[in-house]
């Protein structure tokens, strides 16, 4: 069959004060009807520009096509190099013969105007259709996106829609006029798995009944695994390899994809393993090949928490009182061992994160009891709390926000230090330098300022600043999340070997649960403020009991295209409300042990 | 991770807070201000040096004439009970007399603030439609030739007074072209069009002085629309590209705008006391400032009050016109 896209040889420049930057160059592909094609890569890529040129989008952002072809079969048959055509033809190419997605749902569609407007305005350019006729076709493109009470939604505003929700409509916007060509640019990286697994699932129904094919964007090798027929890894603007998705994840042959494809976790490898592992990255099998199992020891118990409970006024009315509550966290407990790493996973909303928080005390839980090496968190004063931070520090999501942009590096690190009064002078430069060195960090970085660091090296400098204090427990709030595949394996390694050379223990609080397979000792989920099932990782993985734990499993997009899990139609449970009315008393969490420290909540 | 927005209701009421609450509350707040208003110019225009009771009859004036008029102005009462009696007659309708216009304030009011209203808002309504387009056109054109052309306009427009716009506005089409009347000012009641005349000079003049705030806010707000996604996906669905920026981001960008339009409604009060005078239109500057200038103190307490009142009413109007423009703002 014809192919219905192939772009040759594109080069995308971009304007900048000091001259022009290439974005990506020599990119050549094809894509064949009804074909997927996924391009991944890390940031910087140039995978998202490759996918604005075929739309003529890059324009808007300072680019601009310098060199090469982008063919592409229209509707009637005849090809137009979408490269060097005019404004009128790409107004009628965009939205009507391809259909673009982005990775934002919740900007991406305009808050001020109603879901039936948005729908139904393209419909009435492209088509021609009058108002009844394209709200009709919108309320069907609701339908066939499998959105409840579809009727409804068409008088409703974006931000009256979940996540979830949105995304779906986006994609019944793309599909409107049925297009071709899907462009899918990162369309479920914003989004919890079991969403992600739904449009995953929606995607490849569309594309097999409308026989359509699909360009997907992601930095995501799981969901490459899942989704694509054939897949073209970009590396820095250049395409490093095409083959099929096979061929990729079985047989890959550039150094390049070899390495990305060993920094992925791959849910359900660590099977029969008991201790964590460190993630593999190629030519570091020798920086720690010297590693055997930790001595099995004595477990000791360094963070209790009994019972805990943290919930979020919601306010109201003309006096602004409280008229309800977030119950963020409901009546958790847990234990964590020195030495060890318990993860918290979740949804979000799921009160993960809260939970995390309110150990710390930056945010003061509502009632329950937190001991952290025999001391009671909870009933320090301002004093003596700020003093007990020393042994608890945290490690935050985003590298690029919780450093300061005015100050050095070095000042940032030496700052804990100098407010607990622990070094001062020659020794606090000191100090400084081995924390650098700790942390694999150049000692020149020392004098640089956060923003010409990438956001793996700033999140090293977080970890740096957590660990000036010699805490005992680290709270590491979604502390990979943000970064590209290969830097997060670095940074997971540097955080296990950190853990194994000062005995740090971890609350690990993650989404990714192929990641937490791989590091925690303990597993935690979390639903609705509650854990509703904990245990060792082995337990928890090869034997979830309660239902949302299976589901949540599920939904996990697997790296191996062998094992793929999204050809039908999905729907989760959607996440209740956490909100209740003043005065609602929770059931407590009270739960069945299913196997040695295996604790699954009672319906 | 953001939190959906939407799951965060609670149960049941899926609108928490529908745009009735919110425009009740908007009333009640507006009501506790003008009460608190009341309070201020009663308590400052009492603390200013003066008597009226003197500032009627004269310095030279016989005592014993003087006690008397104090007696029966009441002005020897307790100020909580003076103070009733004028928040009292002005909610009955009996809002005093001028002491140098002899007329009952009440009518005197109200006739100069439909001559400023036409000026207030004939000069937003130039103002915003110079500083919209020049603010949405510098951000389209974000750092080329056009912003600094938006930019600068914009800054001439507001680092040069007021009255020197009224000045030039006077030379070029009054004197020179001819086209308007310089000053003056006729009762719109019987000459509609001659007093839209006199007004349009004053109003071009205040209305250049109002634009570079409105045209940065333009500017600002759009260039932060035009960068958000859903612009993106607007341009990705074909259409024209004076759709994406007139519908799609203007209809977002315009209510920050509106609000700081809103706000200058206080500024264009002060404003037009020079301006008034400059161009010789009787209106509320001008009444304000022959009230000052005169110490007529009973005619400064509520004109202050009804200035006050007339910015606090403009302000609930953006607010509630702010609901009709951003659903988002219904949910309270």
């Amino acid at each position: 069959m014809k192919d219905i896209v192939s772009v040759d040889h594109l080069r995308v420049e971009f304007a900048t004060d000091s001259g022009p930057v290439v974005g990506v160059e020599d990119v050549s592909f094809t894509i064949a009807p009804g074909e997927t094609l996924c391009v991944v890569g890390e940031s910087g890529s140039g995978k998202s520009v490759t996918s604005l040129s075929l739309m003529r989008l890059v324009e808007f952002g300072g680019g601009a096509i310098t060199a090469g072809a982008l063919n592409f079969v229209r509707a009637d048959g005849s090809t137009l190099d979408v490269a060097a055509a005019p404004p009128e033809i790409m107004g009628q190419v965009r939205g009507n013969e391809i259909g673009m997605i982005f990775q934002e749902p919740m900007t991406a569609l305009n808050p001020v105007f109603t879901i039936e407007r948005q729908l139904t305005d393209g419909l009435m350019l492209h088509k021609g259709l009058n108002q009844p006729a394209a709200t009709a076709r919108a309320l069907e493109l609701l339908r066939s996106v499998r959105i409840p009470e579809p009727e409804r939604r068409l008088k409703q505003y974006p931000h009256e829609l979940s996540g979830g929700m949105r995304q779906r409509v986006v994609i019944a916007m793309a599909m409107a006029c049925e297009p071709k060509l899907l462009i899918a640019d990162e369309p479920t990286t914003a989004l919890d798995v079991t969403i992600q697994a739904e449009i995953l699932a929606l995607i490849n129904r569309l594309k097999r009944e409308n026989g359509m094919a699909v360009l997907f964007i992601t930095h995501d090798m799981a969901v490459v695994a899942q989704m694509a027929d054939r897949v073209v890894v970009m590396y820095r603007g250049k395409i490093v390899e095409t083959g099929t998705v096979q061929q990729i994840f079985e047989a890959p042959r550039e150094d390049y994809t070899k390495s990305l494809l060993a920094a992925v976790p791959k849910l359900g490898e660590m099977k029969g393993k008991a201790a964590p592992e460190r993630m593999r990255l190629i030519g570091d099998e020798a920086a720690r090949a010297t590693q055997t199992a930790p001595e099995p020891r004595e477990p000791q118990v360094l963070l209790e928490v009994r019972n805990l409970t943290t919930r979020f006024p919601v306010k109201g009315g003309i006096l602004r009182r409280t008229v309800a509550q977030v119950h963020a966290v409901e009546d958790v407990s847990f234990t964590l061992n020195v030495g060890e790493t318990l993860a918290l996973v979740g949804e979000s909303g799921c009160g993960k994160s809260s939970c995390g928080r309110s150990i710390l005390r930056l945010i003061e839980p509502a009632s329950g009891e937190v001991w952290i090496a025999g001391r009671d968190i909870g009933a320090l004063n301002r004093r003596d709390l700020r003093r007990a931070r020393a042994d608890m520090q945290m490690v935050f999501q985003d590298p690029f926000a919780s450093l300061n942009p005015y100050r050095r590096l070095k000042a940032q690190v030496a700052e804990p230090l100098q407010n607990f009064g622990l070094a001062s002078g020659a020794e606090l430069e000191a100090r400084v330098l081995q924390l650098f060195d700790k942390v694999q960090l150049p000692r020149d970085f020392m004098n640089r300022f956060p923003h010409e660091l990438s956001g793996g090296q700033r999140q090293r400098v977080a970890i740096a600043r957590a660990l000036a204090v010699n805490p005992k427990l680290i709270v590491a709030d979604e502390a990979v999340s943000a970064l590209d595949v290969s830097v997060q394996a670095q940074v997971l390694n540097l955080m296990m070997d950190l853990q194994e050379d000062l005995g740090l223990s971890y609350l690990f609080i993650s989404h990714d649960i192929a990641v937490v397979e791989r590091v925690a000792h303990h597993v935690g989920v979390m639903y609705l403020g509650r854990i509703v099932e904990i245990g060792p990782r082995a337990a928890v993985f090869d034997n979830p009991t309660h239902p949302y734990t299976r589901s949540l499993l599920s939904a996990v997009p697997i790296a191996d295209p062998r094992n793929r899990r999204f050809a039908d139609d999905l729907n989760f449970k959607p996440i209740t409300s956490p909100i209740f009315p003043l005065g609602h008393q929770p059931a407590p969490s009270l739960y069945d042990q299913i196997a040695p420290a295996h604790y699954v909540l009672r319906a | 991770m953001t939190l959906p927005a939407g799951q965060y209701r609670p149960a049941g009421s899926p609108h928490a807070g529908l745009p009735m609450t919110y425009i009740l509350n908007r009333l009640l707040s507006v009501t506790l201000t003008l009460f608190l208003i009341t309070l201020v110019t009663f308590a400052v225009t009492n603390i200013l040096p003066g008597d009226v009771a003197m500032m009627i009859m004269g310095t030279q004036s016989n005592p014993e004439a003087l006690t008397g008029l104090r007696e029966s102005l009441g002005l020897n009462d307790p100020l909580l009970v003076q103070y009733g009696h004028w928040v009292g007659g002005m909610v009955s309708g009996n809002w005093g007399d001028s002491l140098i216009f002899k007329k009952p304030i009440l009518g005197l009011l109200g006739q100069k603030i439909v001559a400023s209203a036409i000026i207030v808002v004939l000069s937003m309504a130039i103002a915003l439609a110079l500083a919209v387009p020049l603010g949405v056109w510098a951000a389209v054109h974000r750092d080329k030739w056009q912003d600094n052309v938006s930019s600068s306009a914009a800054l001439l427009g507001v680092s040069l007074p007021d009255f020197f716009w009224g000045i030039v506005m006077i030379l070029v089409f009054a004197r020179w072209l001819g086209w308007f009347p310089s000053s003056g000012f006729v009762e719109p009641s019987v000459d509609p069009l001659g007093a839209l005349q006199r007004a349009f000079l004053p109003s071009l003049a205040l209305g250049l002085g109002l634009m570079a705030h409105l045209t940065r806010m333009t500017r600002s707000t759009m260039t932060g629309i035009l960068s958000q996604e859903f612009i993106r996906v607007a341009r990705a669905k074909g259409l024209a590209e004076r759709t994406v920026i007139w519908r799609y981001a203007l209809a977002n960008a315009i209510g920050p705008v509106i609000t700081i339009a809103g706000l200058q409604i206080g500024y264009l009060f002060g404003s037009i006391i020079v301006m008034e005078s400059l161009f010789g239109y009787t209106g509320m500057g001008w009444l304000t400032y022959q009230a000052l200038l005169n110490r007529d103190l009973p005619l400064i307490q509520d004109t202050v009050f009804v200035i006050a009142a007339v910015v606090m009413l403009t302000n609930l109007a953006v607010d509630l016109l702010y609901v009709v423009i951003d659903p988002r703002i219904r949910l309270g």
